[in-house]
């Protein structure tokens, strides 16, 4: 059984949270995701768990790393100037392995941009923004039920893999309301961290498991250890030993690397016997699909690659795509992020254009549509 | 008196005062230890076995924050420099106003650094040249003192047993403390200030506990049982004027309507910014039997418009044989083919107010779809308008829906009127 509602994506982000297990958000109000601090104020009370109002996006971060190892699932959601104050602890959240959740409701930038309007221009500062060379995972949401799924599995990713998940959400989505179907709690997969069974002195909180990470014990609970911004050992102590640096980059690459099949998530629309294709995420995909429907009723052979796991990307679905279509559209509301990375993947097997606005205005069918046929 | 620690021997020295603290605790569970310093040499000293978090300079007051919610009764101790009172102030004030458990030992810079004797409860960090010469020192024990820190004390590695001492009651002070940590001996050492108000998350726990736990489920999102499912075509709705004529929450009637109690699927798409009284404002609703693609009414099959700018701006874009309904109040040069509908006219005389033309649009797209029935429309404005003002708009929207099936009569184009 599931119970349909009428909600926008903000309120199915923060559902999905409550339902995903999350009983701790540190945030900072900022348009256009203010809705989930303000839905979260009200139900994590109601379900035992607590919201912090805090001093900024830094304190923010800081606040949930606090709280994940505490042993609380822990998300905070900002857009973009408070994404880059998060940057931050993020990297520290990254290098000593806590699991939570970053949802950021992308809006036009740089700087505070255009507060009330929608844009997708984070999409690499979700990849690289905090610095080293780390692995990291981000999604992307196009409908509200996605927004309420998505949630959810970004929640579970992050307890799985021992990461921050980033939920990359754009400020069409976000407001964007309409029906969804929210599954009762017994249908729905949640997963949590595991716990150590050795005793605490043979627990290695870091170990590198080759493709695994370790069990996480909620901090204060007899398993003393080390958490460190530094490069560390598999018991946390920092080290400078290159060999052991070495395994540790091994470590994190392979932790994500190794399990891009519970990772990755997209939808092939309409690709079957398609000559043209477009790749598209978030709000974006929207006017994508209508732009799919509307081509058919042309007889134009157009398809979708709709991607869902933005970061790691892809990659092979969309060589799959290279080699099959003859050219590759890719609209999205920046100039060009996503269309990079199909280009590397592409290599010149299928011509990639883009179709690009940042002044806050959705991207629409007619304008993909023109993008397609001008290659006619 | 003036000393000279090598560095090593500092950390050994504060080492040696957690170690006993320890001892003091017995049994008492012990504190978890955030530190942004480098970090405490335990494994070379054999010193206690703690938790250790070794944070970013200055956020660890913050993780703190979040380990505190996570964990009520496990100590936390933040021994912190320079950073506390610099990257960490934000923090520090934050967590110090409102209360949040911890023990925040600040190194004064002869702890990490310096030789220097200076005032206790100032602090110095080294830094050369002006900074030392014409800035005023901080002063953050005064600082803690004003945000009535729990307890803020002062304690000398020198005397290892009174610092000892001094940590551990502070761990035991429900609340923020703060202790500033010399290697000197010749200043007021032991507790300075206190201040008993409930620790923060102590009292929010209380005051959660006290909540009504109001179910919001049964709030707006709550779906009426669905009708059975039918085939209906992709259809967009775009009512279009300007802010202050109710626009937003027609938008929000009709797609509950169309998704909750017609059974379809319904898109609302919001924007911010754009409801200002007397501005823009527009409205897209989209709805069909299968799963809406794009939520814009970019070629409305009905078209509310409620402004002359509207009407201009998007009556050239509806599909062949669609419906422009014109308010001839606001529109004195009305679209072709438009149907005259006195939409505001009928809010003010039905309910007083000019806000409730949303609803009474609402009757219009009832009338000109055939696919939205009033009796679900009734059903979503019931949620959605104070009851006081209901019965009122509820007529208004039956009004906006006779006035256009009457207007429909007269037109040259068929309306699926039922």
């Amino acid at each position: 059984m599931s119970t349909p509602s009428f909600i926008h994506g903000n309120h199915a982000v923060a559902d999905g949270a409550i339902a995903a297990g999350c009983r701790f958000y540190a945030g900072y109000p900022i348009t256009p995701s203010s809705e989930i601090a303000e839905i979260l104020s009200e139900r994590l009370p109601q379900v035992g768990g607590v919201f912090v109002q805090m001093e900024d996006e830094i304190a923010s971060m800081a606040a949930i790393i606090g709280a994940s190892l505490g042993g609380l699932k822990a998300a905070t959601a900002t857009s973009g100037p408070g994404f880059s104050l998060m940057q931050e602890n993020l990297g520290f959240a990254v290098v000593s392995e806590i699991p939570c959740v970053v949802i950021n409701v992308q809006r036009v930038g740089p700087s505070t941009g255009m507060p009330t309007k929608a844009a997708q221009g984070d999409v690499m500062q979700a990849r690289w923004g905090t610095h080293g060379d780390h692995p990291i995972i981000a999604l992307s949401p196009s409908s509200v039920q996605e927004c309420f799924n998505l949630a959810v599995r970004a929640f579970n990713l992050s307890e799985q893999f021992r990461t921050p998940v980033i939920l990359l959400m754009d400020g069409l989505v976000s407001a964007l309301r309409e029906k969804i179907e929210v599954p009762d709690p017994e249908e729905l997969t949640v997963v949590s961290r595991t716990k150590p069974t050795v005793p605490p002195e043979e627990y290695k909180p870091y170990a590198f498991t080759r493709g695994g990470v370790a069990p996480l014990p909620a901090f204060g609970d007899g398993y003393r250890f080390h958490v460190t911004g530094l490069l560390h050992d598999e018991h946390g102590y920092p080290t400078e030993d290159p060999a052991v640096v070495s395994a540790w980059w091994e470590h994190m690459h392979t932790k994500i690397g190794n399990h891009l099949d519970k990772i990755l998530d997209w939808d092939e629309v309409e690709l079957d016997d398609a000559e043209a294709a477009l790749v598209a995420y978030g709000g974006t995909a929207r006017s994508a699909a209508h732009a799919v429907t509307l081509a058919r009723e042309e007889g134009l052979r157009l398809g979708m690659l709709k991607v869902r796991t933005i970061w790691p990307f892809p990659e092979e679905a969309v060589r799959r795509l290279a080699a099959q279509v003859e050219r590759i559209v890719v609209p999205e509301m920046n100039y060009g992020q996503i269309r990079l990375e199909v280009e590397r993947l592409s290599a010149g097997r299928a011509a990639v254009t883009g179709v690009n606005r940042a002044d806050g205005l959705p991207i629409t069918p007619e304008q993909i549509l023109a993008a397609v046929r001008n290659r006619e | 008196m003036t000393i000279t620690l090598p560095y090593l021997a500092t950390w050994q020295m504060l080492m040696d005062v957690l170690a006993r603290v320890v001892t003091l605790r017995g049994d008492r569970e012990l504190p978890i230890i955030l530190s942004s310093l480098p970090e405490l040499p335990e494994r070379e000293l054999g010193g206690p076995p703690v938790s250790f978090i070794h944070g970013p300079p200055g956020r660890n007051i913050a993780v703190a924050i979040g380990l505190r919610a996570a964990r009520p009764h496990t100590p936390l101790l933040l021994i912190m420099n320079a950073d506390g009172v610099t990257l960490g102030t934000n923090h520090l004030i934050h967590a110090a106003r409102r209360n949040i458990g911890m023990t925040l030992l600040l190194l004064r810079s002869e702890v990490t650094e310096a030789t220097e004797r200076q005032p206790l409860d100032r602090l110095r960090w080294g830094a050369p040249g002006y900074q030392q010469s014409i800035e005023p020192m901080a002063t953050p024990l005064e600082w803690a003192t004003a945000l009535q820190s729990a307890l803020v004390g002062r304690g000398s590695l020198l005397d290892p047993d009174g610092l000892a001492a001094l940590i551990n009651e502070a761990l035991e002070t429900p609340g923020f403390s703060m202790i500033g940590v010399t290697a000197g001996a010749n200043l007021k050492l032991g507790v300075l200030s206190r201040t008993q108000w409930p620790e923060y998350f102590t009292a929010y726990r209380e005051w959660v506990a006290s909540f009504v736990k109001l179910a919001r489920e049964g709030g707006a999102g709550k779906a009426p049982s669905p009708k059975p499912v039918r085939a209906v075509p992709r259809y967009e709705t775009l009512i279009a004027g300007v802010g202050g004529q109710g626009i937003k929450l027609a938008g929000t009637i009709l797609s509950e309507a169309a998704g909750l109690c017609e059974g379809l699927w319904a898109t609302h798409r919001g924007e911010y910014g754009s409801a200002t009284r007397g501005g823009p404002s527009r409205v897209d609703v989209v709805f069909g039997s299968d799963p809406i693609t794009y939520p814009g009414a970019d070629r409305p099959d009905a078209l509310i418009v409620l402004s002359q700018g509207a009407a201009n701006r998007y009556a050239p874009l509806i599909k062949p044989n669609a419906h422009v309904v014109a308010d001839p109040e606001p529109v004195s040069q009305m679209p072709p083919g438009a149907l005259p509908v006195p939409i505001i006219q009928l809010a003010r005389e039905y309910t007083g107010r000019p806000i409730a033309a949303g609803v009474v649009s609402l009757g219009c797209v009832a009338a000109l779809s055939g696919i939205i029935s009033l009796d679900c429309l009734r059903q979503s404005a019931a949620r959605h308008v104070p009851r006081k003002a209901l019965e009122k708009n509820l007529a208004a929207l039956e009004a906006g829906y006779a006035a256009t099936r009457e207007a429909l009569k007269g037109s040259s184009v068929e309306g699926d009127v039922r």
